[in-house]
């Protein structure tokens, strides 16, 4: 087979290229000085040129509706709206980054080396036209992402947390090839549109197809942390550096649920064959709900608390997946699904941006308890904090309620009321533990000091800013969702 | 406009509030503030025409076209005497808060306003979204407000109270796309608006529980019964009511209780015609039980907060019974009782809390002959039990004795158990005016002279609009009655197929 690419191909993965030249910058720069850290302002300001200028390259790009070589990538609605939140999001998470203690030392320019580069990662699976792809691109930025974990400041939780990540994310990788192959060997290709196109017919007939789709989908619900493959989550969001934690909770879950809401597209829900899979999926959702939310609940550290609660909004987007899955053509999930990854992007890098923000040393563990006088110390960033957390919660007027919204919207639609009940039961129990933190801003009285120290101001904004977005989208959530219709429609 | 001038113009005050140079230009300027809405709602006299049931002054903006949300408010006979309640205690809650608040005041006063732009905006609401948005941004600032100036058991208290309604309302919220879905399936295009939920044909199964409308029918009430609260999901109420500041307690019995009352007049019964009247012996049971409950549980209490919470239970079962009567004398009262709770309640909280400023004590055993030593305080205090235990001309008769005439029509056996309630009501109020009042001194008002520990000018100029209200309403009832009678007429006449038009 003869494959040739033109130049457009490389306009259209230009994202990519000058992210990887942008970050190779600061690295030469420490080379050339012989291995002296530069400044890190400098160096994030080089962070922000790269993200920027991919951010342009993208929207330059963007509604091209076209493929680069030979399909292997595809860039429609979808890719682009994933690959402008996950630029965001990094642009916000090396924010914090260079802030906060735990990443900002003699090795801060590797870090945003490795930072950058899994974006790229994360771009090429946003991208993925091609199962190979997507698992280039998965692993690509899992390893960035387990080095950058066991590259942090702190001794204990760190090592163990990347230990496990490693471990763990191996297995489901490898869990994941195993499927691809499986899929390679009954569909003859791993062309995405190819095995869409095969799956209605080949998962009501290929014993083996299905098996190689169930493992995929495994794959998936690993990395965004569906019960029972959830376990992980919590000692790796509590191990890793918070500004990480801030990027891997956001960034990994946009890209690798854009790729689930693919799959989903496929029609394979729709095969009867399938059914007893969409109702273990079901359950999942439900059981990935409750495990999120009440494990949340009993937890003491607010990023462990956090880690839970990012399982429980991964439940309530496997609704939405379901929804879509189920009503095919009709858009309602695929769009809330594709909302929600915005929405829960924005406030949960908030949220933890605020935990980085408040940490003064490289292995601090928040508890609910260290937030107490927050309030009258820092009022602003306590008011962006209840801002943020009222969203997660899903209280009106805020970005939160529109997501749950726009997937309750969608499995109400699809008859699937008993989810959309699981759904909100799931957020009376999220009540409690997202406004614990507020009663200990507002309520408490302080047990340690007076937060005396100094706000880093970059950060400071970066986290105002988020929560201003949560408002003003909470307002006018139209523009946003119209957006994403226009996008889904397409893929489906 | 003047809708959603009223509407969002507490927001511009509270930020006002939020940006003024010092902290002790607050109250005045938050009076001031208050004033001049509750003078702009003054206006709605002149521009809302009480012979039509329409709704008027509408305003109708896109918000989500995509689920046919819109930003659509109007008024009518039955939201027009709870805006202006809203606008009318608000000041008079700045003023009675004068010195009961004592730290954060600026953050008190913002507060004060959020929760007056979501109570008004529940009320004016007539898209359902827009209606579920402030429904649930009211909780916010109440939640504040219990938690960071309430009592010693606050925090438990606010929370109680927060995750209570949330759990409700969550429900409704589910019951609310569901209905949106049935517009795009019976109209042809998705619409959350009230007026074209009244048009859906929501199929209804007598006697089986999983049907359509009866599962919606209680998701809505649900959410609605907790706020009323109605028994058995009460509980959140006392704690509440007891750990909130004055003013917190004001606004939650006055305002945001008729929330819960408002939304079965605006939803529940016209929106399911004949769930609500297939259930409506439940709710009236419930009403009934929640009247005698309340009372006698109110008659054991220590504490004169809880007990005048626990009466809020008994008054708002009242409000209960008369909406499910589904007769005019009923919806009548049902709604006249909603504004008569809310001055009486209202006034008493505020009553216990200027006492409890003096004092800083509110069992009920700690006084005795504060009518010595409290005079005006002692004749204000026994006007508005009067009017709370529903003496003949005060308010309060008016509006139990229509209830209890539209639930004699309906049904004589609940009506006979609930006339028991209004002489269990004289009894734990009277009980405990007796004990407070009279009798030797207790040792709360040990050091006192005679008089000094009476109320001030400025308490007397908070007390004195609610009573000249209290009798006002309870002397020339039509006075109010007349604004929503066109409405109230309409709504039982067309109970079965209600809908809405806008004024032309």
């Amino acid at each position: 087979m003869e494959v040739q690419f033109g130049l457009i191909d490389f306009l259209l993965v230009s994202p990519a290229v000058a992210l990887f030249l942008f970050s190779c910058i600061p690295l030469l720069i420490k080379v050339l000085r012989g291995n002296v850290e530069a400044n890190p302002f400098a160096t994030m300001l080089w962070g922000y040129v790269g993200l920027i200028a991919a951010a342009g390259l993208t929207v330059a790009t963007m509604g091209s509706e076209s493929t680069a070589f030979a399909g292997a990538l595809v860039f429609d609605g979808v890719s682009g709206f994933v690959s402008l939140v996950l630029l965001f999001v990094a642009a916000v998470a090396i924010t914090f980054a260079r802030d906060s203690q735990s990443t900002n030392d003699k090795q801060f320019t590797e870090n945003m080396f490795l930072m950058l580069n899994s974006v790229i990662g994360m771009l090429a699976m946003a991208w993925a036209n091609d199962l190979i792809m997507v698992f280039v691109g998965l692993e690509l930025f899992s390893l960035c992402l387990y080095m950058l974990i066991a590259l942090s400041l702190e001794e204990r939780a760190s090592k163990e947390a990347a230990f496990k990540y490693f471990i763990l994310g191996s297995f489901a990788s490898a869990l994941m090839l195993y499927g691809i192959s499986f899929i390679y060997g009954t569909v003859g290709s791993t062309y995405l549109p190819d095995m869409i196109q095969a799956t209605p017919n080949l998962l009501a007939t290929n014993r083996l197809f299905l098996f190689g789709f169930v493992l995929l989908l495994v794959g998936i619900c690993f990395k965004v942390a569906i019960f029972p493959f959830h376990a992980w989550a919590p000692d790796v969001y509590q191990g890793s550096p918070t500004p990480l934690t801030s990027f891997m909770a956001t960034g990994v879950k946009a890209v690798s649920l854009a790729f689930f809401l693919r799959l989903v597209a496929s029609q394979a829900f729709t095969v009867e064959r399938f059914w007893p899979f969409v109702d273990v999926l079901q359950w999942l959702a439900v059981f990935t709900i409750l495990v999120g939310n009440v494990g949340a609940f009993r937890q003491k550290s607010l990023k462990r608390m956090m880690a839970y609660s990012s399982i429980a909004h991964s439940g309530y987007v496997l609704i939405g997946l379901i929804a879509a899955g189920i009503g095919g053509a009709s858009n309602l999930g695929a769009s809330g699904v594709m909302f929600y990854i915005f929405s829960y992007s924005v406030m949960t890098i908030g949220a933890f941006g605020v935990l980085s923000l408040l940490e003064t040393r490289a292995d601090s563990d928040l508890t609910v308890e260290d937030l107490r006088g927050l309030g009258r110390d820092k009022p602003w960033l306590a008011l962006a904090m209840t801002v943020l957390l009222l969203s997660l919660t899903g209280i009106p007027p805020t970005l939160g309620f529109w997501g749950k919204f726009f997937i309750f919207s969608a499995a109400v639609k699809q008859g699937l009321l008993w989810l959309a009940v699981w759904g909100v039961v799931g957020s009376i129990i999220s009540v409690y533990y997202y406004l614990r933190p507020v009663v200990a801003m507002y309520m408490e009285e302080p047990t340690v000091g007076r937060y005396s120290f100094e706000l880093r101001p970059l950060s400071y904004f970066a986290v105002v800013l988020l929560a201003m977005l949560t408002l003003a989208f909470g307002f006018a959530s139209e523009p946003a969702y119209r957006m994403v219709l226009a996008a889904v429609v397409k893929i489906f | 406009m003047l809708l959603s001038v009223l509407i969002f113009s507490p927001l511009l005050f509270a930020l006002i509030v939020a940006l003024l140079p010092e902290e002790k230009w607050v109250r005045p300027v938050s009076l001031v503030l208050s004033l001049l809405h509750f003078a702009m709602s003054g206006l709605l006299f002149y521009r809302f025409n009480p012979a039509s049931p329409n709704l008027q002054l509408v305003e109708k903006v896109p918000w989500v076209p995509t689920f046919g949300i819109n930003y659509f408010v109007g008024i009518d006979g039955i939201s027009f005497w709870l805006v202006i309640l809203s606008a009318f205690l608000t000041p008079l809650v700045v003023l009675g808060s004068w010195t009961a608040i004592e730290k954060r005041v600026r953050a008190f006063h913002i507060c004060l306003f959020l929760l007056l732009t979501s109570m008004i905006g529940t009320f004016l609401a007539l898209d359902a979204i827009l209606f579920y948005v402030f429904f649930e941004a009211s909780l916010i600032p109440m939640y504040l407000m219990v938690g960071i100036w309430g009592g010693a058991r606050r925090l438990y208290a606010t929370m109680k109270f927060f995750i209570y309604t949330m759990a409700g309302s969550l429900f409704m919220l589910v019951a609310i796309i569901a209905l949106i879905f049935m517009t795009q399936e019976q109209f042809g295009v998705m619409s959350a608006s009230i007026l074209d939920f009244y048009n859906l044909e929501i199929p209804f199964v007598a006697g089986e529980f999983l049907n359509t409308q009866t599962l919606l029918f209680f998701a809505f009430a649900l959410a609605f019964a907790i706020k009323v609260p109605m028994f058995p999901v009460h509980t959140w109420l006392p704690d509440a009511h007891v750990e909130a500041p004055t003013p917190g307690s004001v606004l939650l019995a006055a305002v945001m209780l008729k929330m819960g009352t408002y939304g079965f007049m605006r939803f529940v019964l016209p929106i399911f015609p004949e769930a609500s009247e297939y259930f409506a012996w439940l709710f009236m049971l419930l009403g009934v039980v929640g009247i005698v409950y309340g009372a006698l549980v109110a008659m054991v209490q220590p504490d004169i907060k809880k007990l005048v919470a626990y009466s809020s239970v008994s008054h708002m079962g009242y409000v209960m019974l008369g909406l499910f009567a589904l007769n005019l004398y009923g919806t009548t009262g049902g709604l006249y009782q909603m504004l008569n709770h809310g001055i009486s309640t209202g006034a008493l909280f505020l009553l216990v809390g200027m006492i409890y400023e003096r004092t800083h004590t509110r069992v009920i055993a700690d006084y005795g002959g504060l009518a010595k030593a409290a005079p005006i305080y002692t004749i204000a205090f026994l006007i508005v039990t009067f009017s709370s235990i529903a003496v003949p001309l005060t308010n309060g008769f008016v509006g139990e004795f229509l209830i209890l005439l539209g639930t004699f029509e309906a049904n004589r056996w609940f009506a006979g158990v609930a006339v028991l309630g209004v002489i269990l009501g004289a009894v734990y109020m009277l009980w405990a005016v007796k004990r407070i009042f009279f009798g030797p001194r207790g040792k709360a008002l040990g050091h006192y002279e005679e008089e000094s520990l009476d109320i001030n000018a400025r308490e007397i100029a908070v007390l004195v609009p609610l009573i000249v209200l209290i009798f006002w309403m309870g002397v020339f009832p039509s006075d109010f009655l007349n604004w929503s009678k066109a409405s109230l007429e309409h709504f039982v006449a067309n109970r079965t197929h209600y809908e809405l038009k806008l004024e032309e």
